[in-house]
């Protein structure tokens, strides 16, 4: 186990070319290391930029992400992508599976960037992670599967590396009602037991009240939850 | 064992969930690669096969006229009429130095289909060197030796009809008491050739002046003689002489002897080759228009491939995302584009080979000779420069994969 990276954010902002302010500006965030952060936020308010931002997939206009010690944005886009592999787990809202791939094949795919077949020990801990979030039959295709079943594969395959941090973006938003609350537990629960930091962008303030740390993206800047 | 990085699971992925394009791709490379390679095939194919046909004759005498036509008919038996050779040129070729036979080659019968030839013992043997592979050469006037797909047993009779035809000449054999006269046993079956002689049958030329009420090239006392020598008064003429030259250098010269007003000589190699100039030319522009088709095709699909890898910028946005290089989707992309182009190509090798063989097969039975299909170094030449334009071409679709920002994929629809 990695264990979590801790955030350090100063003077961060995003500002789109033609606007005449930024998108939002953060000038400290400090999350520390195992420990989980939610963001809210209404729609258009920047949380996405903000989530590609700390992820490492956006660069900011100015401001520093460190995770762990590392300025992820002094780093090179290929330097980023290493970076990613190796620290980042990710979480998206419509999954992104590939869908001419099983399950196994799919929990594994991150194994593919940086060699040339996974080692019995990462093929143990999909088949681990895959027993973790409740499914069998892994050489099932993902395109078989229902909406919280492949959230559920997505969540292990952004675990097989063990991360420092994983990230979802609104991980529940286009599952139904029960799946919502199993995929929250599943996430939470996951991630505590890996040890990485989580940050959550979410709307579903039941998902919210469970982190440790929840903010609010508003008017570009970010709030606690609830603060006026 | 690579280390790196393994695209195969993605492009596997892929290749499985499109598998319509996939097909539709590979049909469309492998169309347009099997064109070129049944072309250039069929010509080749063609060239060596007329070309081995011709291997009896080395120098051809006739009337005056086409020599084209002295060549399709004499050694291709091409059912046409030309003119005969005066009786005193086959005496003349006969005894000329510098030759080892001079056969006369004539034409006029059939029996049900196969081209009876009135000629000598020397040309049905080729001077010796194609022996029978059953029975015997004809020795006596209403014998005969067949070729190797006739379907006459040793020792089978059979009259001749009039004509080269079967269907035209039926009726003619009926009304011609002087052909249903004559009765030929078989006495001997020729090797295969791989031509149209295969399917000819041959008897002595004198059974086939007299069928014919012609002079039968000896006195009344020698009437049953067949062959030379030959009696000047008693020689008809002829549609056309095969003169076997003792060397090149005879060769030359008697075709130099023989090129009068009275007749031509030819070598049919030669007048092959001006065929085959012909025949390049059309060759020529057939290859250019199975490469432009090729190449259409080629970038009508990599037009459509890049249509579909735009379509999937969200996934390769996701890929980068998760933690593949860049290099790792350009490789996907790339290696996408030119399987499909590869497995197109080998493809169109089989579909060409394929088609070019039954082209072969149907031509054969048209032209009368067996026209060898082989594939050679040009069909390879044009599958390889397919593909190394392809693998060049491939990166184009991969570097925009490649230079596309990641969340531009992953806000894209």
């Amino acid at each position: 186990m990695s264990g979590g990276a801790d955030l350090r954010v100063r003077d961060l902002a995003v500002q789109f070319a033609g606007q005449d302010k930024p998108l939002f500006k953060i000038d400290t965030l400090d999350i520390p290391s195992d420990s989980s952060l939610g963001i809210s936020g209404i729609s258009g308010a920047g949380k996405t930029t903000l989530f590609h931002c700390l992820a490492g997939i956006a660069q900011p206009s100015s401001g520093q992400i460190v995770w762990g010690g590392t300025d992820i944005c002094g780093l090179s886009d290929d330097a980023l992508g290493r970076w990613r592999q190796r620290n980042l787990g990710l979480v998206f809202q419509d999954f992104h599976l590939v869908d001419g791939l099983s399950m196994m094949d799919n929990v594994l795919l991150p194994a593919c960037f940086d060699r040339w077949k996974p080692t019995p020990a990462l093929r143990r801990r999909a088949g681990d992670l895959l027993t973790a979030v409740g499914l069998s039959a892994w050489e099932r295709m993902t395109a078989l599967l229902s909406r919280g079943e492949r959230q559920r594969v997505a969540l292990a395959r952004a675990l097989l590396l063990q991360p420092a941090i994983v990230m979802a973006d609104e991980p529940t938003a286009s599952l139904d009602p029960n799946h919502r609350t199993q995929m929250g537990d599943l996430l939470l629960e996951l991630v505590r037991t890996e040890g990485a930091t989580l940050i959550v962008i979410t709307h579903e303030l039941e998902l919210l009240s469970r982190m440790d740390h929840c903010l609010q993206l508003e008017h570009g800047v970010l709030r606690q939850l609830g603060a006026a | 064992m690579m280390q790196g990085f393994n695209p195969f699971p993605i492009v596997g992925a892929d290749l499985r969930r499109n598998r319509l394009l996939v097909w539709v791709t590979v049909l469309l490379v492998a169309i347009s690669v099997a064109t070129g390679i049944a072309v250039i095939s069929q010509e080749r194919a063609l060239r060596q096969g007329s070309a081995r046909a011709a291997d009896d004759f080395d120098l051809l005498l006739g009337a005056p006229g086409s020599s084209t036509q002295l060549v399709l008919t004499s050694v291709y038996l091409r059912p046409q009429a030309i003119p005969l050779l005066a009786g005193d040129l086959l005496l003349q070729a006969s005894t000329a130095p510098g030759v080892r036979y001079a056969a006369p080659i004539g034409f006029g019968d059939n029996w049900q289909g196969h081209a009876i030839i009135g000629t000598i013992a020397d040309f049905a043997t080729r001077g010796g060197s194609l022996p029978p592979t059953q029975g015997r050469i004809f020795q006596q006037r209403g014998e005969a030796v067949v070729g190797a797909s006739v379907g006459l047993a040793i020792g089978a009779t059979f009259s001749p009809a009039h004509g080269r035809h079967r269907a035209q000449d039926d009726e003619d054999s009926h009304a011609d008491p002087r052909h249903d006269a004559v009765h030929y046993t078989v006495v001997g079956r020729l090797p295969a050739r791989q031509n149209i002689w295969d399917t000819a049958i041959l008897v002595p030329i004198e059974d086939v002046w007299h069928v014919h009420g012609m002079a039968l090239g000896h006195v009344a006392s020698a009437s049953s003689h067949i062959g030379p020598p030959w009696d000047a008064s008693q020689l008809a003429g002829v549609p056309a002489i095969a003169i076997k030259p003792a060397s090149v250098a005879d060769a030359y010269r008697l075709r130099g002897q023989f090129q009068t007003p009275r007749s031509v000589a030819v070598f049919p190699a030669e007048v092959l080759n001006d065929l085959y100039l012909t025949l390049g030319n059309v060759r020529d522009l057939m290859s250019v228009l199975a490469v432009m088709t090729q190449v259409l095709v080629v970038a009508a699909v990599l037009m459509a491939l890049l249509v579909g890898f735009l379509a999937r910028r969200r996934q390769f946005a996701v890929l980068r995302a998760i933690g593949a290089s860049r290099l790792y989707v350009f490789t996907v992309v790339w290696i996408e584009v030119v399987l499909l182009i590869a497995v197109g190509a080998a493809l169109g090798v089989l579909f060409g080979w394929g088609a070019s063989n039954l082209l072969s097969h149907w031509m054969a039975s048209q032209l009368g000779f067996a026209m060898p299909v082989r594939l050679g170094a040009t069909e390879g030449l044009l599958v390889a420069a397919l593909i190394v334009t392809a693998a060049i071409v491939a990166t184009l679709p991969a570097w925009l994969v490649f230079r596309r920002p990641i969340t531009e994929g992953l806000i894209s629809g």
